[in-house]
């Protein structure tokens, strides 16, 4: 089939302005995206640029929006793409610097970010044999977050990062949770202070999109929740968000419900006067607007003391 | 038809044009609704798992007891209802444990069996849309209008979809655009978060997604947003205002809950829909419905 792909371009060592090139060809009724542009800078332009290296799906390299959709071109076939027509538009990924084409720099992107969250372990003393023998079973859970091959598509699919390039994003944070999970570290409260700290754990907004994007099935939200609840069992670190925390949680378990008056006003801190100076816009417009009862009440509910009663054996049981 | 009803605090909270007008748009149906009035907030993803797994067994449970589905009107209280459902149907040793060490006490057992539903799912899969369609007074013709799901009624696909039939679930909001009348205003982030939950931990981020998703329906020339979710509602609506100071943009959007939107189809006016409550004003949407009837 005859198809045009119509491929983002930029060039840093001519004007470095964007643009975008044309090509129109022939391939087999199989061929994936990869093979497509292996044979247009082989037979029509040897100056387009794309990463590309296992071939089979396994590296990540060479990811590419096909479409407008992140998708790895070695494994995507040009007949999924041609539906509406015979075009197709390959970008290299948002809100990531692009060094040339649709080669992007995966330093800036993920791995600046996975060394900030100290990637290797801190072991727990070896053996008097020289061997730490762990157990199976806790192994298992890690071994699936072992099975990343870094591709990047968890950050791709981010709520946070088109707003802010600086979140760790949830690639570099599930290979934070390998470690604070493991059972041979020995300490994590440096680990935790680095991913509590900002642009860390508390930046994500847990949208479930990384979950939807990873192809290994890793569920990198999930990941980044179990990080945060190990936070709350242990102490959060971050001040702002322990306040935000220790109130929604102090309102649950006094009242069975939420006090939203006295979450935000707690969040903000009690002697946080600038903090607090900033509520009073919305407030007085919620007050005018009926939207905050005046005076303001915020009452038991029904069935709070079994609430309370489970709020504090779960506490209990975690400490 | 009748369903165990889960409000939610933000629905007599922070956004209390939600819950009578939710009362109104089901009594007007014929939804027949009981009001789940003893049970705790879900934790809204604030509250750790080991904390808001046992609080929601017991919600589930009380709803179980009544032997009735349950029916949410918040994006949000519906995913950590339906995940935390999740794993305790597909994992009922997980269940055996949270009833013996936090239900028992109180007499209470959760057997696995509560249908969760938020009122877009009731309208498609349980009332019909045909029987929607037939009462519908005022179709609203000629408005433009931007959908916004909420993260929590997208993902995670195991608690929201996890049939290859409820994938239509993706689409419920964006068709209700069209079942009453108005047009589609279609934007990009209609799936992603609203900013909401990292108001506190960073607030620039929080109100940049706000810009940004009100922003581009703006653009799009909506009218208004529609949401399912009161705290997207709390944060488009809430929260604009600080946006455009932010970024500079000016956007002004009204934001409609989902229940006032299908009210005003059903006849009922901006006033009875409490659309006055808003804080970005929604007099362009009141003088523009009252110009149909």
């Amino acid at each position: 089939m005859e198809v045009t792909f119509k491929v983002y371009r930029k060039d840093p060592e001519k004007d470095g302005k964007p643009g975008r090139s044309n090509y129109t060809v022939e391939v087999p009724d199989g061929a994936t995206v990869l093979e497509a542009l292996l044979k247009i800078r082989d037979e029509m332009d040897s100056s387009l640029a794309f990463r590309c290296s296992c071939l089979r799906g396994h590296c990540g390299d060479c990811m590419v929006r096909v479409n407008g959709s992140s998708r790895l071109t070695c494994t995507a076939k040009v007949s999924a793409y041609t539906q509406k027509g015979p075009e197709i538009s390959l970008d290299p990924l948002r809100n990531v610097p692009v060094i040339k084409d649709l080669v992007f720099d995966w330093d800036a992107f993920m791995w600046n970010k996975i060394r900030a969250t100290k990637p290797w372990l801190d072991a727990s003393e070896t053996a008097a044999d020289g061997e730490s023998i762990i157990p199976d079973a806790p192994l298992q859970d890690l071994r699936k977050v072992m099975s990343c091959y870094n591709c990047g598509m968890c950050d791709e699919g981010c709520s946070v990062l088109p707003v802010d390039f600086d979140f760790l994003g949830p690639a570099a944070l599930t290979k934070a949770y390998r470690f604070v999970f493991d059972p041979k570290e020995k300490d994590h409260k440096e680990r935790m202070k680095v991913l509590e700290g900002p642009k860390g754990v508390w930046d994500c907004v847990h949208c479930y999109e990384a979950d939807e994007h990873c192809p290994r099935g890793i569920e990198p939200t999930k990941r980044i929740i179990a990080i945060r609840d190990e936070a709350f069992r242990a102490g959060i670190t971050n001040e702002k968000v322990a306040r935000h925390h220790q109130s929604f949680a102090a309102s649950v378990k006094e009242s069975g419900w939420l006090d939203e008056g006295r979450l935000a006003v707690e969040s903000e801190g009690l002697t946080n006067i600038s903090g607090l100076m900033k509520l009073l816009p919305t407030a007085a417009k919620a007050m005018v607007r009926g939207k905050a009862p005046i005076p303001y009440m915020h009452s038991k509910r029904p069935g709070a003391e079994q609430i309370k009663r489970i709020f504090e054996k779960g506490e209990a049981e975690k400490k | 038809m009748k369903y165990a009803f889960y409000p939610g605090c933000v629905s007599k909270g922070g956004c209390p044009e939600l819950f009578p007008s939710s009362v109104k748009v089901a009594d007007k149906l014929n939804i027949e609704i009981e009001e789940m009035k003893d049970v705790a907030c879900t934790g809204a993803g604030v509250l750790p798992q080991y904390l808001s797994d046992p609080i929601n067994a017991r919600t589930l449970a009380k709803a179980e007891k009544l032997g009735l589905p349950m029916m949410t009107i918040c994006s949000t209280c519906q995913g950590v209802l339906a995940q935390a459902n999740y794993r305790l149907t597909s994992d009922p040793e997980y269940r055996a444990k949270i009833n013996k060490e936090y239900l028992a006490e109180e007499g209470l057992e959760y057997k696995g069996t509560t249908d969760v539903k938020h009122l877009l799912w009731v309208l498609f899969e349980d009332y019909g849309i045909d029987r929607l369609k037939s009462l519908i007074r005022r179709p609203l013709t000629g408005l433009k209008v931007s959908p916004f799901y909420g993260c929590f009624l997208r993902r995670p696909p195991e608690a929201i979809t996890p049939t290859k039939e409820s994938n239509a679930r993706k689409s419920y909001l964006d068709q209700i655009i069209g079942i009453v009348g108005a047009e589609l205003a279609d934007i990009s982030g209609k799936g992603k978060c609203c900013g909401f939950p990292i108001l506190s931990a960073n607030e620039e981020n929080s109100l940049a997604m706000v810009a940004k998703h009100t922003g581009e329906s703006k653009e799009k020339g909506a009218d208004f947003m529609v949401t399912p979710c009161p705290l997207c509602h709390l944060n488009l609506d809430g929260n604009q205002s600080r946006a455009e100071a932010q970024t500079g943009q000016e956007i002004n959007l009204p934001i409609l809950h989902l229940p006032q939107f299908v009210g005003l189809a059903l006849g009922f006016d901006p006033e009875e829909m409490n659309l006055k409550r808003h804080i970005v004003s929604t007099k362009t949407v009141e003088t523009k419905v009252e110009m149909l009837t």
